[in-house]
C-alpha cells in the first residue's frame, strides 16, 4: 500500500510529498499506480529521479562487477549483508582471493556465505573459530610468543569497581562523586526493574579500591559514600601515585587475589577518575587486563545495546543485543559531539571489565550515609623493588594555578579570535584589564585548536583558563563572552552569571539563547571599543566618534 | 641518544576549517589533517634532546597513506632524521589498545631500540590519553623489548648521558595540583604535558637548534627519501588483534551535542547602536578599575 496515490494529486503538491519518501519499493509502486492512470510523463520524471538520488544515496554496488580494490573490509562486509546468492558470494570470494587477499574481506564473504547457505552443522550462525596460531601459521600472535594480551574468554564477571583517588591522605571529591554513581547504577541494576542481580539473581556490590599509606583510615567513608566493600594496599612507598605499582596492585586484586568473596574472574566494570593518575591508571590496568575503556565520560549508565558489527558479533548482518553493557558518553571532537562509547567482548576473546574514566564534577557527590555497613579487606602482597624504578625525589602544591572562581568580571574568548588570534587575545587581556577584579577565560575550542600564538600571550593560553563541563564553574557578576558559540558544555561553566554579555558576529549563535545582551559584531572591533570606554568610564560615543563610519 | 617520538594526524579545527554535515555531525573527510598539537610538544622535547646530547629523532604515526603529510609536517615545522608511518587496511578503525599494539610492533620493527620515547598527551580529536601509556604497557608485556619506566605530564625533562639517568618534573591533579619530581634510568617513555616548554640556555645549544632547524626544513623537501612505511605483514602482525577487530571498544552512537534550553531573553545589540551600547556599558563601569 502506498501513502499517496499519485494519480489522486496535481503535479504541483506531488513535487514536495515524493521528495519526503524514503522508501524505494513505495516510489516503485506509485510510479506503476502513475503508469496505469494517468501517465503524465512529469510526474513519472519527478518519481523516477527520486527513486535514482535514493538509490544513488545507499552508494549501492553491483557485487557481480564491483572492483573489490576499490573496497574497504568495511565496505565489503556492508555490500556483502545485501547479497543472498551463494554463487555470486563465492565469485566475490574468488575475486578478492585472486586480488589483494585481505583476511578480513575474505572473513566477511565467508561468514555470509554460511549465513545465507548455513554451515555443514545445519545451524548457520556462529563463525568457526581458528586459534590465530592455525589461522597464520606464520605471524607472531599477541596471545602467545608475544604475550601482549590474555585473550581469556566465557569467564565470569560481576560488580563495579571504583578506584578511589586519594591526594594528601584525603578521598578527592571525584572518588566520592563515583562512589555515588556507582551505588546509583548499581541499586538499578539489582532491582526488579534492572537486571535482578547477577545471571544466577545474586545482587552485585561496589567495591573500592583504596592504594597508599594509611589509606584504610579513609575506608569507612568510602563505605558511607556507597561502597559495599573496601579493598586496600597500605605501603609507606605508595604514598604518592607510582603507575607501575598502582597498576600491578589494582591488576591482581582485581584478577589474581584469592579471597572467598571473588568468586568470578575479574569485575565487570571498572571505574576510574579522569584525572592525571587516575586517567593513566585506567589505560594501564585495563590494558593489562586486555579490555577497552573510555575515558573522560561525562556520564554512566548501564543498559542493553544491540549491535550489528560484526567484529563483536561474530555473526555478519546480524543484529545481537549485549546485556548488561556500560554506556559511556563522553564530549568529544573538542566539544562538537558526544560519542557513546562501549566495551563489548567479541567471539573467543572477553573485553571484560568494562572500563571508563570519569570528568570530575560530572556527578554530585552523595550525601555520606555514616550508618551504611560494608566490609573492610587488606591486600597484602609482596612489593618487588623492581616495581619502583621511578624515584619521586621531590613534591610541591601547586598555589599559583589560575582560579577563576570568585571573580567580579570574566571575559572569555571563543574560537571568534580564529582570524587572529593572537590579538584576540590582546584584546580580551585589555578588557580584564580595565576592570578592577577580573580575568580572562577560553572555551574549549580555543584550547584545542592548533592556533599559533605569539610568545607574549601564549601564557594565557592554558587548560587552567578553560570554562565549562570540563574546565572551571564561574559565577561572576558580568561574564563577557566574546566570539563564543556556546555549546551547553560551555554553558554549565557560566550560567549562574548574574549577567552575560554575548558578542558574536553569528546573529544565531546558540550562546544567544542564554544571554542578557547579544552584541551582534566582531570582537575585534566590539572588545576594544568597551575597553575603551570603561577605562573612561564614560560612554560610548566618546569612543564610536573617530572610528565611526 | 636516539629518541622516538608518536604522533598522530587530527583534524583541523582551527575556525572555519571544521566541516558538518546536516545532522550537526563533524564531517571528518572534508576537515584537514594536521599533526596532532600535543604530538608537537613531545617532538620539541625530542628536538630538545637532540640539541644536547646529539642523537637522532624518529617520528612514527599509524595511519592511512595520508599520513605521511602529517609526517613531513613534523619534519619540516620541528625536526625528524627519519619517518615511519604503520599503515594498512587492517589497522583501520583502532581503538587504543588495538593502537598500542600495532604501535608497539612498529617500535620492536625498529632496527635499534630507542633510548627514549616520547608521546603527546590526548589527541585533540579521541582525547582519551591512553595511546602513549598503554604503548609503554604493551612494552612492558613483550619480553623481547626492553622495561621502560612511565613518566607522564612532564613539564620539564632533563637527562644526564652519563649516568643515563632522567630527571622529569610532572603535573599532578586532583583536588590541588601538585608538581613531582621524578628521577629514573633509560631507556624510558615520557609522555609531554601540553605545558612543557623546550629551553636552550646555552649559547652553543640556541645556535645548534637553529642549524637543526634548518637541516629539517630542508630535508622536508625530499621527506620520503626518509619515510618507511609498514603493513602488518611486515609487523608480523595477526590482523584479528589489530584494527577494528583488535579493540575492545566501538562507538555505539555519535550525537551532536544538544542544545542548551533558552533561559534568558537576550536584548539585541547593534554595535553601532550607541545609546544600546551604552546600556551594555552601564553593566560593566562598575567593576572597572579605580587607576
Amino acid at each position: 500500500m502506498v501513502e499517496i496515490d499519485p494519480t489522486d494529486h496535481e503535479i504541483a503538491e506531488l513535487g514536495p510529498k515524493v521528495n519526503g519518501i524514503d522508501d524505494a519499493d513505495e516510489l516503485r509502486e506509485m510510479l506503476d499506480l502513475e503508469a496505469a492512470g494517468e501517465d503524465r510523463a512529469p510526474v513519472k520524471t519527478l518519481i523516477e529521479s527520486r527513486l535514482e538520488k535514493l538509490e544513488a544515496d545507499d552508494e549501492e554496488v553491483d557485487p557481480e562487477t564491483v572492483d573489490l580494490t576499490e573496497l574497504s573490509i568495511a565496505d565489503v562486509a556492508n555490500m556483502v549483508r545485501g547479497v543472498d546468492d551463494g554463487d555470486v558470494l563465492r565469485d566475490l570470494l574468488e575475486r578478492e582471493k585472486a586480488g589483494e587477499n585481505r583476511t578480513g574481506a575474505i572473513t566477511q564473504i565467508e561468514n555470509r556465505i554460511e549465513s545465507v547457505e548455513g554451515t555443514d552443522e545445519g545451524d548457520g550462525e556462529a563463525v568457526e573459530y581458528v586459534p590465530p596460531e592455525e589461522k597464520h601459521p606464520d605471524l607472531d600472535h599477541p596471545t602467545a610468543d608475544k604475550q601482549y594480551v590474555e585473550g581469556v574468554s566465557g569467564e565470569t564477571y560481576r560488580d563495579m569497581w571504583v578506584y578511589c583517588e586519594t591526594q594528601q591522605g584525603e578521598l578527592i571529591e571525584v572518588s566520592k562523586e563515583m562512589l555515588g554513581r556507582a551505588r546509583e547504577m548499581m541499586d538499578e541494576y539489582n532491582s526488579e526493574d534492572g537486571y535482578g542481580g547477577d545471571e544466577e539473581g545474586n545482587p552485585e556490590d561496589v567495591v573500592a579500591v583504596l592504594i597508599g599509606d594509611g589509606v584504610d583510615e579513609l575506608a569507612e567513608e568510602a563505605i558511607a559514600y556507597g561502597a559495599d566493600r573496601v579493598v586496600y594496599h597500605n605501603d609507606p612507598r605508595l604514598e604518592r601515585f607510582r603507575h607501575k605499582p598502582y597498576t600491578e596492585l589494582y591488576v591482581h586484586m582485581c584478577r589474581d587475589f584469592e579471597a572467598e568473596w571473588r568468586d568470578y574472574h575479574e569485575p565487570r566494570y571498572n571505574v576510574f577518575p579522569a584525572t592525571n593518575n587516575g586517567r593513566d591508571l585506567s589505560a594501564l590496568v585495563q590494558g593489562e587486563l586486555d579490555s577497552g575503556l573510555a575515558s573522560d565520560c561525562s556520564d554512566l549508565y548501564i543498559d542493553d545495546a544491540m549491535i550489528s558489527n560484526p567484529a563483536k558479533t561474530g555473526k555478519p548482518g546480524d543484529s545481537v543485543e549485549f546485556e548488561r553493557v556500560l554506556h559511556m558518553p563522553r564530549p568529544d571532537f573538542s566539544g562538537f559531539e558526544y560519542s557513546t562509547i562501549l566495551c563489548i567482548d567479541k567471539p573467543h576473546r572477553d573485553f571484560h571489565p568494562q572500563g571508563a574514566s570519569v570528568i570530575p564534577g560530572a556527578f554530585e557527590a552523595p550525601d555520606p550515609d555514616p550508618e551504611r555497613e560494608g566490609e573492610v579487606v587488606e591486600h597484602d602482597i609482596d612489593l618487588p623493588d623492581e616495581w619502583f624504578q621511578v624515584e619521586i625525589v621531590d613534591h610541591d602544591t601547586l598555589s599559583g594555578g589560575v582560579d577563576l572562581t570568585g571573580r567580579e568580571v570574566i571575559v572569555a574568548l571563543g574560537r571568534g579570535i580564529g582570524e587572529d588570534p593572537t590579538r584576540g587575545i590582546e584584546l580580551g587581556v585589555e578588557l580584564v584589564d580595565a576592570f578592577d577584579d577580573a580575568d580572562l577565560g577560553l572555551s574549549r575550542g580555543v584550547i584545542t585548536a592548533s592556533y599559533v600564538f605569539d610568545g607574549h600571550v601564549e601564557d594565557y593560553v592554558t587548560e587552567e583558563r578553560q570554562i565549562g563541563e570540563s574546565g572551571q564553574a564561574v559565577e561572576p557578576d558580568v561574564y563577557i563572552a566574546a566570539g563564543i558559540s556556546g555549546a551547553v558544555q560551555h554553558k554549565v561553566g557560566m550560567d549562574d552569571s548574574e549577567v552575560i554579555i554575548a558578542i558574536n558576529e553569528d546573529p544565531d549563535a546558540d550562546i544567544r539563547d542564554f544571554s542578557d545582551y547579544y552584541i551582534e559584531g566582531n570582537l575585534f572591533e566590539v572588545l576594544p571599543r568597551l575597553t575603551e570606554a570603561v577605562e573612561q568610564g564614560g560612554s560610548i560615543e566618546a569612543v564610536t566618534g573617530a572610528s565611526d563610519d | 641518544m636516539n629518541t622516538l617520538v608518536l604522533t598522530k594526524g587530527v583534524p583541523d579545527f582551527r575556525e572555519g576549517k571544521v566541516s558538518f554535515d546536516e545532522d550537526g555531525h563533524l564531517e571528518r573527510g572534508k576537515t584537514p589533517t594536521v599533526m596532532n598539537p600535543n604530538d608537537k610538544v613531545a617532538l620539541q622535547a625530542a628536538l630538545q634532546e637532540k640539541v644536547r646530547h646529539g642523537g637522532t629523532v624518529s617520528l612514527m604515526s599509524m595511519g592511512p597513506p595520508g599520513y605521511k603529510e602529517v609526517l613531513r609536517e613534523g619534519m619540516r615545522e620541528v625536526y625528524a632524521d627519519d619517518l615511519y608511518l604503520l599503515s594498512d587496511r587492517e589497522m583501520a578503525a583502532a581503538d587504543t589498545w588495538a593502537t598500542a599494539m600495532t604501535v608497539t610492533t612498529g617500535i620492536a620493527t625498529l632496527e635499534e631500540s630507542p633510548d627514549l620515547i616520547v608521546a603527546g598527551f590526548k589527541t585533540a580529536d579521541g582525547e582519551t590519553g591512553h595511546t602513549g601509556p598503554q604503548t609503554m604497557w604493551c612494552h612492558h608485556m613483550n619480553d623481547r623489548l626492553p622495561d621502560r619506566p612511565l613518566l607522564t605530564h612532564v613539564v620539564a625533562l632533563d637527562i644526564d648521558m652519563e649516568e643515563g639517568r632522567l630527571r622529569a618534573k610532572r603535573l599532578v591533579s586532583g583536588d590541588v595540583d601538585e608538581i613531582e619530581t621524578v628521577e629514573t634510568d633509560l631507556p624510558a617513555f615520557v609522555v609531554m604535558d601540553p605545558e612543557f616548554e623546550p629551553s636552550y640556555r646555552k649559547a652553543d645549544h640556541r645556535l645548534r637548534y637553529k642549524d637543526l632547524r634548518e637541516e629539517t626544513k630542508a630535508r622536508a623537501e625530499a621527506f620520503e627519501d626518509h619515510l618507511t612505511m609498514w603493513n602488518h605483514e611486515d609487523l608480523n602482525l595477526d590482523p584479528d588483534f589489530i584494527g577494528l577487530d583488535g579493540s575492545p571498544t566501538i562507538v555505539a552512537g555519535v550525537d551532536p551535542i544538544p542544545k542548551g534550553p533558552a533561559e534568558r531573553e537576550a536584548t539585541p545589540v547593534s554595535p553601532d547602536d550607541d545609546e544600546a551600547m551604552n546600556e551594555v556599558l552601564g553593566e560593566l563601569t562598575p567593576f572597572a578599575g579605580g587607576d
